[in-house]
This record gives structure tokens, C-alpha cells and sequence, in this order.
């Protein structure tokens, strides 16, 4: 049988290593890994995977690429996300709307231009959740987006608009709105809730810590990729649409935050609640207070509202239409995570 | 009569005392059940069950009479047999066969059981057990197989554990989680199926409950741990042991171990998990719940549950229970069951108020904190998925996707437009023909309209034309009488 030749954008970052490794260990793909790094230090790299070097950004290279490696399906994981406080400014707009949404449409273009079947978009849920001060409850894709606040929600809503609204009969395409990923070697999520260990902010508690949010263990949106590839090669039902991915274990911010620390052996001495409402004041305080002092603070209002509110959502289309599972719950996942990345490297 | 200790209580708590108050009061029964048409053998039958269950009796007897008397006769079968594998002074060998052919001996007129212990509590609804035969008799006979089935099934799982326990294969108890959640399906999933297969039958609830099975199951299986969780200490004082040890070996050595001071932590990480094995029914419970059709059925089913789920957040964290029979105040009991005799969204929020509690009372040193914390999201999760509280924001700039939409709304817009205008000429036209015809009948009476109208002439003149002269006049009355104050 002829392997399916899989062409992956950002194929050497946290969650295209670990699409790759699913992959390559299903052993029926010709994998390209596309990306403007080469494996890093630390992940496994395959010499059955064709690594290239190329920015998305320069069309004629990536024509090339495409010419080279002729895909049938490409998984277009690339995107750039503002992290810390400058998740919540409108500072870098120019960066962020150029990688994320016009080198997703240079991907698109290469992709028709080569004749590729299949095209899975990594898409995020903060084009629904990033509407920082609404809540969400258990929201599905009935849910119109186009309303969040943040660059990167903006401007991965932008990019999954064109990515569904370029499907067709031979062209499928389909998005995958992936809740925050974490992991081994993880960029974001678990060295943001470590640091707090150092800072010593673990003690307190923002809002009423009852509000539940979603995360997503990376090997599970790596299986989800997998099975948007086989259900568009096939049956096709997931053509033009959007799914969410998360692990299905929406848990309180606070609770995670704890299992993070426990499993760094920290246990916070005391517990002191601190209402959104003070807490969303003390933001605005400290944002003026680092403006005025022109240093970068911690701490801001997108931060308290980040902390505060409920966004949680549905994954039953996803188990309906992809058949999709989250394997790796999260009690396992946590631990995997946190055994892997070193504490050096997150501090 | 209320002691001296519950005045205390209840004068510090007016919120339970009010609950009180309202479920004595203002409860009424969904059903009343009529003792007058009722024979004396099931007014024994009522008599035992008053007897022998303290907590369902109330919610039985206001069951739908459909079903009441079958339910009735269902709870007496299984507690004669309850009454008989709980007797240990009754040798196996004696046990045994009668615990496996109980469903052969509900059949047999005027079979009654004297050889229990003098200390069975429930000795003499054994002895006179030919009341309930009698009664069995009587019932429907798609009823008598649901029951009869049930017996067969229970009888035989009874039987198996009796012996093992006899026999030591299991050091009297149980062993893995699988064992404990078997024994919990004899004594109380298969109540659950049978009861449900009852209400099915009787058009009390939605057929598919029936395809659904791990639905039922979870109903019986949430009460029944909850009820070995609660009732630890009692069964440890009568050397009976249901906590599996797949679960109590992780946290000590041996079980007596669990009640030892020292012990303390390690104990209750041990019922934390306990309480996470039973807490991860909780949705499905609710899930069953929306599936019944009546009223005292639903309350029949909702009200233990919500007390099982109370008496979770009672037991949760709770080094008491490892001393003593830790209840739900009875405050408490009448605030739950006023909400659980409504509607299904009121036991959600029931529910959602009580995982929360739980939720709130775990700390990350328990072992199971991170699981216990997804179980409590998974219940409010489903709950939401239930009873939305929020609904998706609608979309107002949202622009028609294409042109025959564009069309068909500006259609739609014109079209509403002249239903206005018809409307309104419609409610005006009605006016003047109604009119019409009262002024036609009028005239046909005999009505002069030209003396009317004069009249009104008139009158419409005086009122304008002769506004001057009702001042002008005000000075001859009021001269005379200044004239005399002169005087």
C-alpha cells in the first residue's frame, strides 16, 4: 500500500514533534516536517521524516517545498502567540495577523496550487473564549465567534475563516479549536503555573475558584489531527468544520494550578481568597502602576479576568463526528508533563 | 419530642427550622393510598413496611396506585430475603438453598420462616411472611415476573457472597473494586433495574431507561455506597467489611487500622476514594432521572438520591465517620426533600450545591484531589448540558450568507409591514361597522336623533358661547350680599 504523504507546518514545535511521533508510529505516512526550526534539543527526531527549513512567510521557498514533496494532506500547525502581559495588549498586531493569518493563506494557496486533498488547520478556542470578559458554559460550535479580544483570538478567528471557506469537494478542509495545550516540554502552560512557586503567589486564590476551564494533553490534539486526516480522506463529514479539542475534563483553574504544584512537591502554606471584583481593581492599580514606572508587571486586569471567569466547552461533536477520545486523562498527563520539563528551564 | 439539644440547634439554625415547618405543612402527598378498600393482609404488608424501612416508607406509600402495592410487595420480597443472608445464626447449608430458590418460595401459599435469630429485627415479617406470599398473588402478573427475576438474580448473588464470606476465600469481605461493585449491583443495581422495569411498564418512564442499563444501575449503586461509606464504622462493630481492599490497602496495612487515631490522614484519603468511586455516578443518576414521567415516581426516585448526595458532602473529609453514624440533620433532610419533589432542575441544583461543597472541602494532599476535582466538573458539566444556563450570544451584525437569503429577509420585511397596515385597518373598520349598526338599532327603536343632535347643539354652545356670562353673573350673586355685610 502506498504511504499517504503528509506535509506538517511548524513540524519541529510542541504540538507538531508530537503530531510527527503519532505518525510515524502509525507507519503508514511519508512525513515532511515544515518549519523556520530544526528539531530542538531534547525532542526525538526520525530519519524516516523529511525535515525542511522554511519560513511560511516566503512563498516562493514554500512553493518549492510543495513542489518537492508533493502532499495529500497538509496539517498547518504554525501560529505565534503573544505570551504573558503582552497576551492582552494590541502591541505586535502586525506580527501576529502576518504569521497566523497570512501564512496560513500562503499554506492554502501552495496546498491548491499542488493539488493536496486535505487540509487540517490547528485552530484555537480562543476564537470563542478570548472574549475575555464573557463566561462560557459548556459551549459548543452552534456558538458564533468573531467577538474575542485578543490578537491571537482575532486573528486565529481570521485565518480559521479562510482555512473553512476555502473547503471544497476536492480541497476538504476542517479546524480544530484546541483548548490550551500542555505537555512534556510544554512553552506555556505548566512554566506559568510553576513560576508562581517562586513569586509566592501560590497562597492566593482569584475569584471564587469554582469556575471550570478546559485544557488539552498534546499527544490527544496530536490523535485528533490524525483522525481529521483519515475522516477527510474518507468519509469527509468533517469537511467545513469546526471542532472543538480538549481533554473533557473541564476542572477549576485553582484545582489545576494546585495539581501542578503538588507535583512539583509545593503545597501552598495558606489559602487566601481574593473577589474578582477587588481583584479586577487591583489589576487596573498595578497596570498603571508599571505604566508609570514603565516596567513590565505580572500582574493586569487580563490576567485577573483569565483567572476569573468559567470557559469550558463540549466535545461531543468531536467524539461524534471524529470519533475522537481524549487517551491521556489528565491526573496522567499532569504527572508525564511535570516529570519531563525541568525545573531549570521553566524558571 | 424534641430534646433540649435540638431546641439549641434549631434556635441558632431558623433556616432548617423553617424547612421543617414548610415540608410539614405545606406538603402534600402526590397520591394518597385508600385503606378502606385495602384486605388485612396488605394492611399487615404496609404495617412491615412502616416496620422494617424507616426512610422509603414515606416516599412508597405516595406512590402512583399503579404501582404502589407492587413496589410495596417488591421492597418486603427482597427484605425477608435481606432479612435471612443477614442472619448469621442460620448455618449454610440451610441458607444456601433457600436463598437461591426465594423465587420459587414467594409462590408457595403460607410459606412462612421461623428459624431467625431472636435478635433479627426483621424476624417477624419472616414469621408471618404468608402475608406478603398472599399479597405477591394478587398483582399483576407482568409485575410477578419483574419480581420474580429480580429474586431469582438477587437470591443467587446472595447466595455467592454468603458462601465465599463462609468459606474465607475472600477473608470475609471483599477484594477488588470489581467485587464491591458487584455486590453493591446484587443488593441494590438490581433493585434499580427491577423498579424501573416496574415504572417502564406502568407508562411511568421513558422506555429507553430500559436500554440505558449502566443508568439504573448507577441509581442503585450510588445509594448503596453511599450507604457503606456512611455506615463504616457500624458494620466494622459488627465484623462486616465492605470497603474493598483494593482501595484500603493502598492507604494501610490492615483495616482495623483505618479507625486508629493515629491513622487520621490516611483514613480519610481512604474514604476520599471511596467517595470519588461514588461520586462519579452522580450524572448519571441525574441523567436517569430525566427519564421518569409521573410525579411520585420521580419523587420516589429523587429524594434518596438527593440524601445520598448530602450524605456524601456529610461523610467527605470527615474523621467522624470512622467513630460514629454520621447523618444529614433533619433540617437538612426537609430543605431536600422539598426540592426533590418538584422538577429535575431543582435536584440539579441540588446536586451542583452539594458537588461544590465537596469541591470546596478537597485539598491537594488527598491523593485523589486532582480526580475528585474532575468528577465534581463532570457532574456540573452534565448538568449545564442539561439546563443551559447561558445562551449563545445571538449575533446581530450577522449578514445573510447570500443573495436569495438577502431576498427572502427583505421579502419577509415588506411582508410584515403590510400585516401592520392591515391590522390596523382591520381593528378601525370593526370600530365603524359596530357603531354603525348600534346607531341603525337605535333609530329603528325610535331613537330622535334630531332632538339629539339639537340638544347637543346646545349644549356645546352654552359651554362655549356662554363662558362670559357664568363670571358675569358671579357679581350680582356676591353684590347683595357685600351690600349686607355693609349694612
Amino acid at each position: 500500500m502506498p504511504s499517504t504523504k503528509v506535509l506538517i507546518t511548524g513540524g519541529t514545535g510542541f504540538l507538531g514533534s508530537e503530531i510527527v511521533k503519532v505518525l510515524v508510529e502509525a507507519k503508514d505516512f511519508a512525513i515532511t516536517a515544515l518549519d523556520i526550526n530544526p528539531p530542538s534539543l531534547g525532542t526525538e527526531s526520525y530519519s524516516s521524516v523529511t525535515y525542511v527549513r522554511c519560513d511560511i512567510l516566503n512563498f516562493k521557498k514554500l512553493r518549492e517545498v510543495f513542489k518537492e514533496a508533493r502532499p495529500t494532506v497538509v496539517l498547518h500547525t504554525v501560529a505565534v502567540n503573544l505570551l504573558g502581559e503582552s497576551r492582552y495588549s494590541t502591541q505586535g498586531k502586525d506580527t501576529v495577523f502576518t504569521i497566523n493569518v497570512d501564512g496560513t493563506k500562503n499554506v492554502i494557496q501552495a496546498s491548491q496550487e499542488f493539488g493536496v486533498k486535505a487540509f487540517v488547520y490547528t485552530s484555537s478556542v480562543t476564537v470563542l473564549l478570548d472574549q475575555l470578559e464573557e463566561n462560557f458554559r459548556n459551549a459548543d460550535e452552534t456558538w458564533s465567534t468573531g467577538r474575542a479580544t485578543t490578537l491571537y483570538g482575532q486573528s486565529k478567528t481570521m485565518a480559521e475563516g479562510v482555512v473553512l471557506s476555502s473547503n471544497t469537494p476536492s480541497f476538504r478542509t476542517c479546524a480544530l479549536r484546541a483548548a490550551p495545550i500542555f505537555g512534556p516540554r510544554d512553552p506555556v502552560t505548566i512554566p506559568t503555573i510553576y513560576g508562581c512557586i517562586a513569586n509566592g503567589e501560590t497562597p492566593f486564590i482569584l475569584g471564587s475558584g469554582n469556575n471550570l476551564q478546559d485544557y488539552v494533553y498534546v499527544s490527544n490534539v496530536a490523535d485528533a489531527h490524525v483522525l481529521a486526516l483519515h475522516n477527510l480522506l474518507g468519509l469527509g463529514i468533517a469537511a467545513g468544520e469546526a471542532f472543538f479539542i480538549t481533554n473533557g475534563e473541564p476542572i477549576t483553574v485553582r484545582d489545576l494550578c494546585l495539581a501542578v504544584w503538588k507535583e512539583f512537591g509545593h503545597y501552598p502554606l495558606f489559602q487566601l481568597r481574593i473577589p474578582e471584583e477587588l481583584a479586577w481593581w487591583m489589576g487596573w492599580g498595578l497596570e498603571w502602576a508599571s505604566w508609570l514606572t514603565s516596567r513590565k508587571g505580572t500582574f493586569s486586569r487580563g490576567v485577573v479576568l483569565d483567572a476569573t471567569k468559567t470557559r469550558y466547552v463540549s466535545i461531543s461533536k468531536a467524539r461524534r463526528v471524529l470519533g475522537y477520545i481524549p487517551r491521556v486523562s489528565l491526573p496522567e498527563a499532569l504527572q508525564i508533563s511535570c516529570q519531563v520539563s525541568p525545573r531549570i528551564e521553566c524558571v | 419530642m424534641p430534646g433540649v439539644k435540638d431546641l439549641a440547634y434549631y434556635a441558632v439554625h431558623p433556616t432548617q427550622l423553617r424547612s421543617i415547618i414548610q415540608w410539614k405543612v405545606w406538603h402534600n402527598p402526590v397520591h394518597e393510598r385508600d385503606e378502606s378498600k385495602e384486605s388485612e393482609s396488605l394492611k399487615r404488608c404496609f404495617h412491615f413496611l412502616a416496620q422494617t424501612s424507616r426512610s422509603f416508607v414515606a416516599v412508597i406509600l405516595e406512590l402512583h396506585p399503579d404501582i404502589l402495592v407492587s413496589v410495596a410487595i417488591f421492597y418486603l420480597v427482597l427484605r425477608g430475603l435481606d432479612t435471612i443472608e443477614d442472619d448469621m445464626t442460620i448455618p449454610l447449608a440451610k441458607k444456601e438453598p433457600i436463598l437461591r430458590d426465594f423465587h420459587n418460595i414467594i409462590e408457595q401459599d403460607g410459606w412462612t420462616f421461623t428459624e431467625n435469630g431472636p435478635n433479627e429485627k426483621d424476624r417477624q415479617l419472616c414469621v408471618e411472611f404468608n402475608v406478603v406470599i398472599e399479597e405477591y398473588k394478587k398483582l399483576k402478573p407482568t409485575h410477578q415476573a419483574i419480581i420474580k427475576d429480580i429474586t431469582k438474580r438477587m437470591g443467587n448473588g446472595m447466595a455467592d457472597y454468603v458462601k465465599n464470606a463462609e468459606f474465607g476465600i475472600d477473608d470475609n469481605g471483599v477484594n477488588t473494586v470489581k467485587d464491591y461493585e458487584q455486590y453493591c449491583h446484587y443488593v441494590a443495581g438490581l433493585v434499580g433495574e427491577g423498579c424501573t422495569r416496574l415504572f417502564v411498564e406502568e407508562g411511568k418512564a421513558n422506555p429507553a431507561l430500559l436500554k440505558r442499563t449502566e443508568l439504573h444501575e448507577s441509581m442503585g449503586q450510588f445509594l448503596q455506597q453511599v450507604n457503606i461509606i456512611r455506615d463504616i464504622k457500624e458494620d466494622f462493630d459488627d465484623k462486616r467489611r465492605f470497603w474493598p481492599k483494593e482501595i484500603w490497602s493502598k492507604h494501610v496495612d490492615n483495616f482495623e487500622d483505618l479507625f486508629k487515631p493515629e491513622n487520621k490522614d490516611k483514613a480519610l484519603a481512604c474514604s476520599s476514594e471511596m467517595i470519588l468511586t461514588a461520586l462519579r455516578r452522580a450524572d448519571d443518576c441525574l441523567f436517569f432521572l430525566a427519564g421518569i414521567k409521573e410525579q411520585s415516581v420521580f419523587n420516589f426516585c429523587a429524594i434518596p438520591q438527593s440524601m445520598a448526595i448530602a450524605t456524601l458532602d456529610a461523610c467527605f473529609q470527615n474523621h467522624d465517620i470512622f467513630k460514629r453514624n454520621v447523618k444529614i440533620t433533619k433540617g437538612d433532610a426537609c430543605q431536600l426533600m422539598l426540592e426533590s419533589t418538584q422538577n429535575l432542575q431543582l435536584v440539579c441544583e441540588v446536586f451542583k450545591r452539594y458537588t461544590r461543597k465537596i469541591h470546596k472541602k478537597s485539598n491537594p494532599h488527598d491523593p485523589n484531589f486532582l480526580q475528585i476535582s474532575i468528577a465534581c466538573g463532570k457532574t456540573e458539566q452534565f448538568i449545564e448540558s442539561i439546563f443551559p444556563s447561558q445562551k449563545p450570544p445571538v449575533d446581530e451584525k450577522k449578514n445573510p450568507t447570500n443573495v436569495e437569503e438577502a431576498a427572502r429577509l427583505k421579502k419577509e420585511a415588506e411582508e410584515s409591514k403590510w400585516e401592520t397596515i392591515y391590522m390596523i385597518s382591520a381593528v378601525i373598520g370593526t370600530v365603524v361597522f359596530i357603531s354603525g349598526i348600534m346607531l341603525v338599532v337605535a333609530w329603528f327603536a325610535g331613537a330622535r336623533f334630531d332632538i339629539a343632535l339639537g340638544q347637543a347643539k346646545e349644549q356645546l354652545g352654552q359651554l362655549f358661547g356662554s363662558s362670559g356670562s357664568i363670571n358675569a353673573s358671579a357679581p350680582l350673586d356676591t353684590k347683595p350680599s357685600t351690600d349686607h355685610s355693609e349694612l
